[in-house]
């Protein structure tokens, strides 16, 4: 919302400039094709989808038709707390995207500044050929990434197969859906959770089996996320690195601090409004994630894949029921206005300590 | 902040707005017919045909679009017929755009759902051919008591065996299994390195087979209620486990294969559990492997399988519903289906047509023999749901409990049947 | 301490390699695996050396296949799409930027607001109201929605806030009208900013799949993303096919491919712009 505060002071400070004739005119034309387009397809359609949430709309017709009733929260019970097989696929869903999230944001920031650290570094020659190697995956679909992911992720696929030279018996990957927390624990001999975490359940999902991490299959997908955006935010962190400069690493260099320290005391704070960027657009991402499971995998295996969004998509389309469909898409939407303002207000504080 | 915030506002307004406009013009939707009306009154009109498929690959489309050109070339009537890329989903945009196809590929799984919001027109009562389809078939398409459609094609699953492993193991056709403890046998001898005896896919649609060969049903057969933890269900799947863990059997996911046929065409194992369709994907893909379709075996409740279907549904809002009805007629008439059946696999759907199939085909009666005991999937609303958990938990049945995976499936189920 | 600078170097450039390598591998791989037999790309899939060279997944793709009419449509869409993006977006940055008019700050407050809206939320709506306006399943439906994106707008006000008024100035004061000083003055010295927009949503509209999923249902008008999606969950026949796949995915990365090449120095400088997920 920086970006909305600063637009009416801008237009308080043109006003002492005087108006001129026809302007107002001009400006109505020249926003109007950006106006319509927006509202028509992009705030129009919220509302609409707003209103099917909230109605019994069964997909024949229009969901604005008179015989299409107003039953409030319904849609929103069943998948909320019913405890039905609906409730239970949003938890399963909430589970798998959060474990997504939770390993995919920081790991690609954490890989993108470490690229962009590596990259930036001024001894560098053929800098731009590395560069241009790490961001490649990013211009790439996230269809034709899919599809190259099932290929090099399939049971006698590339990935295993290099696993294999290391005397690794790869998993099946986007079979397997054990979680990967679940498998840990396996090795210690725990196969079962104890009574407290298996009996109860938050929507419609033991504790136990929140906890059991990304499936196999999921990890596969992390993988890819992180293997296609590290390469954007590379960039994004390289042009904040240049716009530091040298000079304050050079005056830390005379304290005789080492590079670790320097990077961690001098560059690492300068580059905060950056990192906030690159983990508000990952997250925003990571919650949507639609793309690759509709391309990949449809959910399977066992539903580990299954994200909201590819919910929200199935239970509309597939299933017929739209009102589930778009109040699935709303819990989506809270979520991710949530963590977006949480991470702004954490990353905020932080700052004004230092 | 403050000016903003009204801005916003405002702009929330002048939207609201533009979609009370959008509700007034209503242009995209047409008014759906009074549902009151009578089944009996098809419409009629010059209207050209749509038609929406499935397809299971290029033999299919050809196949469908020639039936229809002549059928269209003969009547005069004009048809289109489109292969569809995700067929559920078109469908259901199609009914949301008030401008659904006028003939379509439906599973009874979807039956209900399109029955309950007046998707879909009964026709079934009209046909002139209406007595002539299996009873097992018609049964799957009547929801309510009303015969909605006409199933266009069936198949049922039996077991494909690959017959030079077959040899080698030292098997003869003696060998045959007519029993689990044969099937055992059998399995245990093919059984070999990383080649599994038996591959068949981890879901309900190919595990059901078990459960049902030992006496299980998911609905009662009166369609009442939910029975899916009943013991007959848990012999099944123990007996699956048990296999599954001692390396018998295998999921032709856990080979590394994407469905049956393609872990039995590439000689991951021995046999299989598919239907009449891996006959078309074995000669397309893996012409070498020479193989034998045999009747499932019988479980201690004897034989059982299942059988899937699809109908020609028709929509209620189609404005040449008469037409359309002929053109189904076409379609499942003798003739037509034994070219259909020649083209891409599955078996005719009326008794007719049975013994002709039966020369036809003499390598794949098994498939047909299955049709006295087959078994449908449930219909009820929000089964496919429960179904696809149900197939989410047998994909770990291996490490499962069964007795869980039961009771879950039950308390998923009971909710939706019934209703 | 000197040490350590003499030894950075090789470390350096050794730990660069060996990442350059894993990020560069898969496409390598992907490319000389579409060239193989179904049975090689399963069973030996990490050679880059096919044993038998084959075309045959490019000839099924070209002959027996509607790749290129998925090829058509992208292109089609894309372009119109580019296009629509490069003047509206510009127009409207131009007149948040420049000219003063009653409402500005609602059509900015709009603007931002559809900007934090996720896509997925629209997924059905979008839908129900390309339907409403009778666009569904039609070129129109697939391109209009796409045709200005927020983001766009926003990096076109930023660039015109920050170059001098001068100019337009002058030509005002010579009795050029606004469109006209937007025209033939300004836009052409927003070209920089252009090349962004051009770069943006050429990548979007190319990679955009779930729009197309909801905005049509006719196999003519089936894109890349969407035809190939379908590819993946086995449309063409039953089984893997590796070969096939894979080239479909390599064929549908080129365009993207060479945009990333022609303007490569400019993209590595930004520091602005959307981002896949």
């Amino acid at each position: 919302m920086t970006l909305a505060e600063r637009a009416p002071r801008r237009a308080g400070k043109r006003r002492t400039r005087g108006s001129r004739r026809g302007e107002g005119t001009a400006g109505w034309l020249f926003t109007l094709p950006v106006v319509v387009i927006l509202g028509l397809f992009l705030l129009v359609p919220v509302l609409m989808a707003l209103w099917v949430s909230f109605s019994d709309w069964s997909g024949r017709g229009s969901p604005l038709a008179p015989g299409v009733g107003f039953i409030g929260l319904g849609n929103y019970g069943e998948i909320l707390t019913e405890g039905g097989l609906a409730t239970r696929n949003l938890g399963i869903s909430m589970r798998n995207v959060g474990w997504y999230v939770l390993l995919v944001v920081p790991l690609q920031t954490a890989l993108a500044l470490f690229l962009a650290v590596l990259v930036n570094r001024a001894i560098l020659r053929g800098r731009g050929v590395f560069r241009t190697a790490f961001y490649f995956p990013s211009v790439t679909s996230s269809v034709a990434i899919t599809v190259l992911w099932l290929f090099l992720f399939s049971t006698t696929g590339v990935v295993n197969e290099v696993l294999s030279w290391v005397g690794i018996g790869g998993p099946n990957w986007f079979n397997d859906p054990r979680g990967i927390v679940h498998i840990g624990l396996s090795v210690f001999g725990v196969d079962s959770g104890p009574a407290t975490m298996t009996g109860s359940d938050v929507l419609g999902v033991s504790w136990w089996d929140w906890l059991a991490g990304p499936s196999v299959g999921m990890s596969a997908f992390i993988l890819m996320a992180i293997f296609t955006t590290s390469g954007t935010f590379m960039l994004l962190f390289i042009a904040a690195l240049q716009n530091i400069g040298p000079e304050l690493g050079e005056a830390g260099m005379m304290d005789g601090a080492n590079a670790w320290q320097r990077f961690r005391r001098i560059t690492l704070p300068q580059l905060r409004p950056t990192l906030f960027t690159v983990l508000t657009l990952g997250l925003i991402g990571c919650w949507q994630v639609f793309d690759q499971i509709y391309t990949g995998t449809q959910g399977a295996p066992g539903k580990t894949t299954m994200t909201p969004a590819y919910l929200s998509y199935q239970a509309a389309f597939a299933d017929q029921k739209w009102g589930q469909g778009a109040a699935i898409s709303f819990i989506l939407f809270l979520i991710i206005v949530f963590f977006t303002l949480l991470q702004r207000l954490l990353l905020r504080e932080k700052g004004g300590r230092s | 902040m403050k000016p903003t915030a009204r801005a916003a506002l405002a702009a929330g307004g002048a939207a609201l707005a533009a979609t009370l406009l959008l509700a007034g013009c209503g242009q995209g939707f047409e008014e759906s017919p009074d549902d009151a009306s009578s089944a009996d009154a098809l419409t009629s009109s010059s209207d050209p045909l749509t038609i929406l498929f499935g397809s299971s690959g290029d033999a299919e489309t050809k196949a469908v679009q020639d039936a229809v050109a002549a059928w269209s070339a003969q009547s005069g009537v004009q048809v289109t017929a489109t292969p569809a890329t995700n067929l559920n989903q078109e469908l259901s945009q199609g009914f949301a755009a008030g401008s659904p196809p006028d003939l379509f590929y439906l599973s009874p799984d979807q039956i209900a759902a399109y029955a309950a919001n007046g998707s879909i027109e009964a026709y079934g009562d009209q046909l002139t051919n209406k007595g002539d389809f299996h009873p097992s078939l018609v049964r799957n398409f009547t929801v309510d008591g009303k015969f909605y459609c006409a199933p266009k094609d069936f198949s049922t699953l039996a077991l494909v065996i690959n017959t030079d492993m077959w040899a080698e193991a030292g098997l003869t056709d003696a060998d045959i299994p007519t029993t689990w403890e044969q099937l055992d046998a059998a399995a245990a001898k093919l059984t070999k390195g990383d080649r599994a005896g038996l591959a068949f896919d981890a879901q309900y649609q190919r595990v059901g087979a078990f459960t049902a060969q030992a006496g299980g049903r998911l609905v009662s057969a009166d369609g009442t209620q939910a029975v899916a933890d009943s013991p007959e269900n848990l012999a099944g799947l123990e007996y699956v486990k048990k296999h599954l863990t001692d390396g018998t059997f295998a999921y032709s996911a856990d080979l590394g294969a994407g469905w049956g046929g393609e872990a039995f065409g590439k000689e991951l194992a021995a046999m299989a559990i598919e239907g009449n369709w891996i006959t078309g994907a074995l000669s397309a893909d893996f012409p070498d492997v020479k193989y034998r379709v045999a009747q499932l075996p019988a479980g201690p409740a004897g034989q059982a399988t299942l059988q899937y279907t699809n109908c020609w549904g028709m929509a209620a809002d189609s404005p040449n519903q008469k037409a359309a009805l002929e053109l189904v007629e076409h379609l499942t008439g003798t003739e037509q289906q034994l070219a259909f059946s020649k083209a891409f696999g599955p078996m005719p759907s009326i008794q007719s047509a049975a013994d002709r199939w039966r020369t036809d085909n003499p390598a794949l009666v098994a498939f047909l023999d299955g049709a006295a005991y087959a078994q449908g999937l449930p219909t009820d609303v929000g089964a496919t749901d429960v179904i696809n958990d149900f197939n989410a938990q047998l994909e770990s049945l291996k490490s499962g409990d069964p007795k869980q995976i039961l009771t879950t499936v039950q308390g998923n189920l009971a909710p939706v049947v019934g209703g | 301490m000197r040490r350590a600078r003499w030894l950075a170097p090789a470390g350096l450039y050794a730990l660069l390699a060996a990442l350059a390598v894993i990020y560069v591998f898969p496409f390598l791989v992907q490319v000389s695996t579409s060239f193989k037999t179904d049975a090689e790309a399963a069973g030996n899939a990490v050679s880059l050396l096919p044993q038998t060279f084959t075309v045959a997944a490019y000839e099924r793709l070209f002959l027996h296949s509607d790749f290129p009419l998925w090829f058509a449509n992208s292109a089609i869409v894309t372009i119109a799409v580019t296009l629509g993006r490069v003047f509206f977006d510009s127009l409207a940055g131009y007149a948040l930027a420049r000219l003063r008019f009653r409402g500005r700050g609602l059509v900015f407050a709009l603007i931002v607001g559809v900007m934090a809206v996720p896509t997925v939320v629209l997924l059905i709506p979008k839908f129900l109201v390309l339907n409403q306006l009778g666009i569904y399943n039609s070129y129109a439906g697939m391109i209009l929605p796409l045709l200005v994106d927020a983001a766009g707008v926003f990096i076109m006000k930023n660039f015109f806030e920050s170059i001098p008024t001068a100019v337009e100035e002058q030509a005002r004061i010579d009795g050029a009208g606004t469109f006209r000083v937007f025209w033939s003055i300004v836009l052409p010295m927003a070209r920089p900013a252009l090349i962004t927009i051009i770069i943006l949503s050429f990548q979007g509209s190319w990679n955009e799949l779930s729009h197309f999923i909801v905005a049509t249902q006719s196999p003519e008008l089936t894109t890349l993303t969407k035809g190939v999606a379908s590819l993946a969950s086995g449309q063409l026949s039953q089984g893997t096919q590796y070969p096939i796949k894979l080239a479909a995915a390599a064929l549908m990365t080129i365009p993207v491919a060479v945009l990333f090449f022609i303007f490569q120095r400019r993209i590595m400088n930004r520091s602005e712009g959307a981002v896949k997920e």
